[in-house]
Formats: C-alpha cells, structure tokens, sequence
C-alpha cells in the first residue's frame, strides 16, 4: 500500500532541484518551434515526446498523477503546461496552482484571472486563456487580463484569429492560439497575424516551424 | 397561451438589439431581431412595442430564472417564438411548447464543441447556435453533420463577406445593426443584378 505521504508530486524525491524556466525562457522556447502540443495525461504522450514540439499542454486526465508524466517531459527536453480549469481531480485554486508548482509543471493556464499572481508566485509561468465568443465581451475581456497581468494569453478558437486580428486590441503579452488549428496554412497564418505560438492535438504540425 | 399550429421558422438574418433603442428587421431580405444582453422589464417592454423580437438569449436577460417558468413566460406571454439558451432543458421547453429552441454549443477547440454536444436533447425543435459563429467556416463536414439542425452562427461575425459565408454554410447568422445593413444592400444588390 502506498503511504499518503508518496502521494504528493515531490514527497518521494530524495532532491528535487527542479525550477521552471522564467517567463522570459518559457516563451523564447515557444519562439522557436511554435507549434506547442496539446495532448491529453494518457493520450498522445509518446508522440508529442518524439516530436519537436517545445511545450506539451496538457488539458486533460489526471491533475493528482501528473508528476511522473513531468518528469519523462523534462526528461525528453520539454516543457510542460497544465490547464488547471480541465484536468481532473484538481479544483482551479491557489492550493491546486501550489500542488502543480511542487509537480514540477513550468506553465499553469486557466480562465480564472484571479490565478495569475499565484501561479507566477510559484515560479511558474502564468497562461491566462481568453474564449473569443462576441465582439461585445471583448472590452470585459481585456480588463479581465489587464488585471491579472499574464506573461501568455491563449486565444481560442485560434483558427479565427487572422479573421479578427483587426478587432483585437493589443496585447502587451504574447499571444498563443489553440482551437480548431489542423493545417500549416492555419498555423502560417495565426502566426502571420502576430501570434507567438499555437497549441494544437494535430499530431502533424507539432514541432512544425514557421517559416 | 395556446402552443402555435405550426412550429416558428427561424430567420435567416437575427439582427441583435438590447432593447434599449428599437431595433427593426431589416425590409426585403428573412430576417428578424434578437434581444440580448438585456433585463426583464426591456424585454417586456419590447415584446410589447411595434418591434417585438423575434428570438431571446434568455441566460442574457438580468432578471429572468433559468426554468421552465422563464421559458413559458417569453414564450407564452411575451409570445417571442424563437428561444436561444445555454441549457438543455430550457431548449427542450420551448420546443416542447411548439416553439423553438436553440441550444448554444461553444466551439472554442473540438474537444470542447464534442463535451458540448453530448448535452444536446437532439429531439425536433431544439436547433443549435454555434458560438463563436466564425468558426463554422473551420468546420469538418463531419463536424457539421453532428450539429443539430437549424443551425443559428452567433458571434465575432463582422464584414459582409464573413456574413455571407456563414450563410452558405449555416442556416441563420447573428449580426449587429451595421453590418445588418451592409449585409442586406450586399444581398438585396445582387438579387438585383440577377
């Protein structure tokens, strides 16, 4: 039988000298190869490994068993994101963002803009996704993230991107897009239109480049 | 109220409104108005003016529950026939009245708009509206052939060119009062040339 104390994310490590890349980092990695992999905790792990995807976003299965899946990601030379809103068994709040940090997890996204501060307290860096539904949500949207001050906002859906590039205001933060991307012309084209990066479960363009 | 004989048609152009300012379908082209982002007494208001709408967003109106009473009310009191919600049970209500409702499905990523779609009652009256409507133009066909029919595309849509592919691809489209206008002189011009 396991201990409780085994449990947690670093309890059974003898060192744990993990520390995330700052944002600065974190984001010059994306630069570089952006198109980031967005996989599930118990699908599409070994491909997304073997890709030259930078960043693998995790968005689903089980946020209590993640520190192993962790380690084979930093092991394979990546990063890794949590969405703290989907995985399972986790509640979006400042003792998940901490349980996440003691993970080893580099980047934390989530809607809630209250989280940001706390998942840059804990090193991480701090994804705040903005859903793009109508025109007339935009303003609150972007107050929302003027007051949690992201070092990323994730746009979704991201292939409509490049049709409202226009409307958007800008940023002050990179932009990722995740959503409905499945080709390189989607990918050339939300990075045409000032994205750094997208997230995408299209096995075929991760670690696609862009030029 | 008596349920209707026949069930509503749902547009092809929903202009939407408020309901602070009177907002008039567009003359010539399918076209009617939707009220949202509102509260109870405009929408009163507006049922009851030479202007009623067309369609509701009723999780949109302050004021308004999220039962069926809410639903029996716009439907039946107000008689505004065409009821779009983020809630199963309510879509389910107004088409069991003989009205219809559409039930918003949120297309964010396609794991998202599949979750979304498991939800869906699937059963006669209760159509869909695809949030953001853009990203219909990025669909599948197979995606699209699971969407529940009629499909409303509501959101972010804002040239006359994007308003005119979402119409080709689904059966009705949410616009503001500008682009309604656009929309209508683009479509009406070309009827003309034909």
């Amino acid at each position: 039988m396991l201990r409780a104390s085994s449990l947690l994310p670093s309890a059974c490590e003898k060192s744990v000298s993990y520390s995330p890349p700052d944002p600065g980092a974190f984001i010059d990695r994306v630069a570089a190869d952006p198109c980031c992999a967005a996989i599930t905790a118990e699908e599409g792990i070994d491909e997304a490994l073997e890709s030259r995807a930078p960043v693998l976003f995790i968005l689903r299965g089980n946020g209590l068993a993640l520190a192993h899946l962790v380690r084979r990601i930093h092991a394979a030379d990546k990063l890794v994101a949590v969405h703290v809103d989907l995985v399972g068994g986790l509640h979006a709040d400042r003792a998940s963002v901490d349980w996440l940090a003691r993970a080893g997890v580099d980047a934390v996204i989530s809607s809630h803009g209250q989280l940001m501060a706390a998942i840059r307290h804990g090193g991480m860096t701090a994804i705040h996704r903005l859903l793009l539904a109508r025109r007339s949500h935009l303003d609150t949207a972007v107050a929302a993230i003027g007051r949690s001050a992201p070092n990323i906002i994730e746009i979704l859906p991201g292939v409509i991107l490049p049709s409202v590039a226009a409307m958007m205001p800008r940023f002050d933060v990179p932009v990722l897009a995740g959503g409905f991307v499945r080709t390189p012309d989607d990918v050339q084209a939300i990075l045409a239109a000032g994205a750094l990066g997208v997230t995408t479960s299209t096995r075929a363009l991760w670690g696609t480049s862009s030029g | 109220m008596a349920e209707p004989a026949e069930r509503p048609r749902l547009p092809s152009i929903l202009v939407a409104s408020d309901g602070h300012h009177a907002v008039h379908a567009p003359p010539g082209v399918d076209a009617g108005v939707l009220i949202r982002d509102t509260d109870l007494a405009t929408l009163v208001h507006r049922a009851g003016s030479d202007c009623p709408p067309d369609a509701v967003d009723i999780d949109s109106v302050a004021g308004l529950g999220s039962d069926d009473h809410a639903v029996d009310f716009v439907t039946g009191r107000l008689a505004i026939p065409i009821v779009l919600t983020r809630r199963p049970q309510l879509a389910a209500r107004a088409a069991e009245r003989g009205h219809v409702g559409l039930l918003h499905v949120f297309a964010y990523d396609s794991t998202g708009m599949a979750r979304s779609l498991e939800g869906h009652p699937r059963c006669e009256g209760v159509g869909s509206v695809v949030t953001p409507g853009l990203v219909i133009l990025h669909l599948r066909e197979d995606e699209l052939a699971e969407i529940p029919k009629p499909i409303l595309t509501y959101g972010l849509i804002d040239t006359v060119e994007d308003a005119r592919a979402c119409l080709a691809v689904a059966d009705a489209i949410v616009v503001r009062p500008v682009l309604a206008a656009k929309l209508v002189a683009a479509l009406v011009g070309a009827d003309a040339v034909r």
